[in-house]
């Protein structure tokens, strides 16, 4: 494998972890989160934040998935 | 688990059903802008989520995913920002206007008059919109133009025309001004129909090409920012009532990152009408979808007889069957065309190295002397009409690193030799300060520039001279700003220049800046507008600027004449479009030099390119009367263009 594969690999799936922290994060403290955001009012921060969050770190994600495995705009 | 009274427990099953129609919905948005989202609530609700909280966390799925779809298709040159915010705004008008609406309905007429306006609305949008969408692709697929570039519609290139003072703005994806009294409306509907339907893009993608004439590629992108400008109000909107169920929307957008990314791409891969394709026909499928249940919402409103509650439930369901066969079907035609589109690009790469020695238009500017800008000679005589002159020719050498010559030239001839030396040597002091005063400016523009003062007889003589010894690829030198009938005539040392120059030469106005702007390059078919076309292909890429290939009719033209120019636009565009250039065609009528400057006034364009005979002998003088009319009217700068 060329090593800009190689670093292309390693960051994917670093990413890759980063958003599965966040969706185990999600799963463990969903209560607290939902019951939270179900109150309304100055609370509608915390689901655009997490919301924010996700795309960051998710959509970086998925942008380097889909290119490791080849997927990659034509120039 | 302790969770709130509106939102349910989530199994495995829900979670992956979630994730999968995410994925598909967020490939349809990926690719066409919108469109993806209009299955996620009633699939939610099919689970047992509350249909509004159903709607709160789809909006809450849609901004963070629109978001990151732009920014994918932002890296591609494919999103216009500012079209995209100020659309997106008054599209955030809409959406209350019609939340409000809608609860008005449905206080009045009760949730069966509220689905049957959504129905009716559904039925008549994309009954309209989508029929004439898919009616364009299908055209462009018939008369084999899928290659060409696209074409301004008739509608929009008279929406561009109308100059209302005060609302007028520049728009990149239009290549044009256009009034913010056409936008608003736009974007008012957009937002009104997302808010009615859960999809704007079906009127803010069509809208954006038809009626503002941008490119089908450039609208789907930009309505990604629209989305996420509406996204992100609804989402505040819901969240502060607290109706957003973040797992919910977070599954989803999980799937639909992935869909996203997949679905940007594939746009890279296809020709423009396939955007029209997949969201014609995603529209008239969905259309088809509710007009399946509008007779159960008459018969609940009592306006027809009764209808059974099996065959309601039957209908209801097919309907909804419908709605996901629309988005599955949307996605089998992108994932197609991106497969097809990857597998001919890894062809056509592999065929490249035979193909490249055939290629017989050639952009490649690193080969050709017409498009290099690697020694520019600035031409200045210290008066106020060379001011324009020195700052764009510092700005470009600065873009293009290229070396910065700057010639002052004093006039002499033998009679001022004999009596007026010292008039001579004062005038030589003074363009040497003048060019010291230049250098300085370029140097603190981060530029090296060399002076030069030259003496002679016949000022072009020297210019032209100066310029074939230091191998310039380009004059940059100012016109004589004239006003009424002296307009059309520049000044004649400018004149000789470009009629005995070997290289091009760039007439900037005293006011004119070549800084942020389009490119207006005006081509007749000749072998001079190929070479204007190489020449404006460079200097788009070097400057980041859109180019609008022209060319202009007259009324007496015949048929054939008038395909030929067609013909000419079309090669030119879609070369250059190869090349990497953001270009678009038009054909106008008129009178041409008159047609050009007023399609790059239209345009907001800082440079006009245009190409002219390379004469001989006593006929060099003659630069062709377009190209002096052109320079002479034109508020911007005018580059003429010699073909080797």
């Amino acid at each position: 494998m060329a090593v800009g594969s190689g670093k292309a690999l390693a960051r994917t799936v670093a990413l890759g972890m980063g958003s599965a922290a966040l969706y185990l994060a999600l799963y463990l403290f969903a209560g607290q989160i939902v019951e939270r955001s179900a109150q309304g009012g100055w609370m509608f921060v915390i689901p655009v934040v997490i919301a924010f969050l996700f795309s960051m770190v998710h959509g970086a994600f998925t942008g380097h998935f889909w290119d490791v495995l080849g997927f990659k705009a034509k120039k | 688990m302790d969770i709130a009274a509106n939102f349910i427990d989530l199994s495995f099953t829900h979670v992956a059903y979630l994730f999968i129609v995410g994925f598909v919905g967020g490939l349809v948005s990926g690719f066409i802008g919108s469109g993806g989202a209009f299955v996620l609530t009633p699939a939610m609700m099919s689970m047992g989520v509350p249909g509004i909280v159903a709607v709160a966390s789809n909006i809450c799925h849609k901004f963070p995913k629109a978001l990151v779809g732009a920014l994918k298709r932002g890296k591609y040159g494919q999103v216009d920002w500012k079209l995209g915010i100020v659309m997106g705004i008054s599209a955030e008008a809409g959406v209350l206007y019609g939340a409000q609406l809608q609860q008005g309905i449905k206080q009045a007429f009760g949730d069966a008059g509220s689905n049957l306006y959504v129905s009716v609305a559904f039925v008549i949008v994309l009954g309209i919109v989508g029929g004439y969408v898919l009616r364009d692709a299908w055209k462009t697929y018939r008369l084999g133009q899928a290659d060409a570039a696209e074409k301004v519609s008739t509608l929009a290139r008279k929406v561009q025309a109308i100059n209302i003072p005060g609302t007028m703005m520049y728009f990149k994806a239009l290549d044009a001004k256009v009034s913010v009294l056409f936008t608003i409306p736009l974007g008012f509907a957009t937002g009104m129909l997302a808010a009615t339907i859960a999809v704007g893009g079906f009127i803010g993608v069509p809208g954006m090409h038809y009626v503002l004439g941008a490119p089908s590629l450039m609208a789907s992108a930009t309505e990604l920012v629209i989305a996420f400008v509406m996204g992100l109000g609804g989402t505040i909107k819901f969240a502060w009532s607290g109706l957003v169920d973040i797992r919910l929307a977070m599954i989803i957008l999980a799937g639909s990152l992935f869909g996203i990314q997949l679905g940007a791409i594939g746009t890279t891969y296809v020709k423009p009408h396939m955007i029209k394709v997949v969201m014609g026909t995603i529209m008239v499928l969905v259309l088809l979808s509710r007009a399946i249940v509008i007779p159960v919402y008459l018969s609940d409103l009592q306006l027809i007889g009764t209808i059974e509650p099996g065959l309601a439930t039957v209908l209801k369901n097919v309907s909804f069957a419908v709605m996901i066969g629309a988005l599955a079907v949307g996605a089998f035609i992108i994932l197609s065309a991106l497969l097809k589109g990857m597998r001919l690009h890894k062809a056509e790469l592999a065929a490249a190295p035979a193909a490249a020695p055939v290629v017989a238009f050639a952009p490649a500017v690193g080969l050709s002397p017409v498009g290099r800008l690697e020694r520019i000679l600035l031409v200045s005589d210290g008066s106020e009409f060379s001011a324009g002159a020195i700052s764009e020719a510092i700005r470009l050498a600065g873009k293009c690193k290229g070396r910065l010559t700057a010639l002052s030239v004093v006039m002499s001839d033998p009679e001022i030799e004999s009596f007026g030396a010292q008039l001579l040597k004062q005038e030589g002091e003074r363009a040497q300060a003048h060019l010291a005063q230049v250098r300085a400016q370029a140097v603190a523009a981060g530029v090296d520039c060399d002076v030069v003062v030259g003496q002679a007889t016949n000022v072009h003589e020297a210019i032209v001279e100066a310029a074939d010894e230091g191998g310039a690829d380009l004059i940059v030198m100012g016109r004589r700003g004239k006003s009424g009938l002296l307009k059309t005539m520049m000044g004649s040392t400018t004149a000789k220049v470009i009629g005995y120059a070997s290289c091009s030469v760039l007439v900037v106005p005293r006011a004119a800046r070549v800084d942020g702007g389009a490119v207006v390059l005006a081509v007749d078919g000749s072998r001079h507008s190929d070479a204007a076309a190489v020449a404006a292909s460079n200097f788009a890429k070097h400057c980041g600027k859109a180019v609008t290939v022209m060319s202009v009719v007259h009324e007496d033209f015949t048929e054939r004449r008038r395909a030929e120019m067609d013909g000419a636009v079309q090669r030119v565009t879609s070369l250059l479009t190869q090349d990497g250039a953001t270009a678009r065609g038009e054909l106008v009528e008129g009178r041409p030099a008159q047609a050009i400057v007023d399609m790059a006034r239209r345009k907001n364009a800082d440079v006009i390119v245009i190409g002219t005979h390379g004469r001989s002998g006593l006929e060099k003088v003659l630069i062709g009367s377009v190209s002096e009319r052109v320079i002479g009217q034109a508020d911007c700068a005018v580059m003429v263009v010699k073909a080797a």
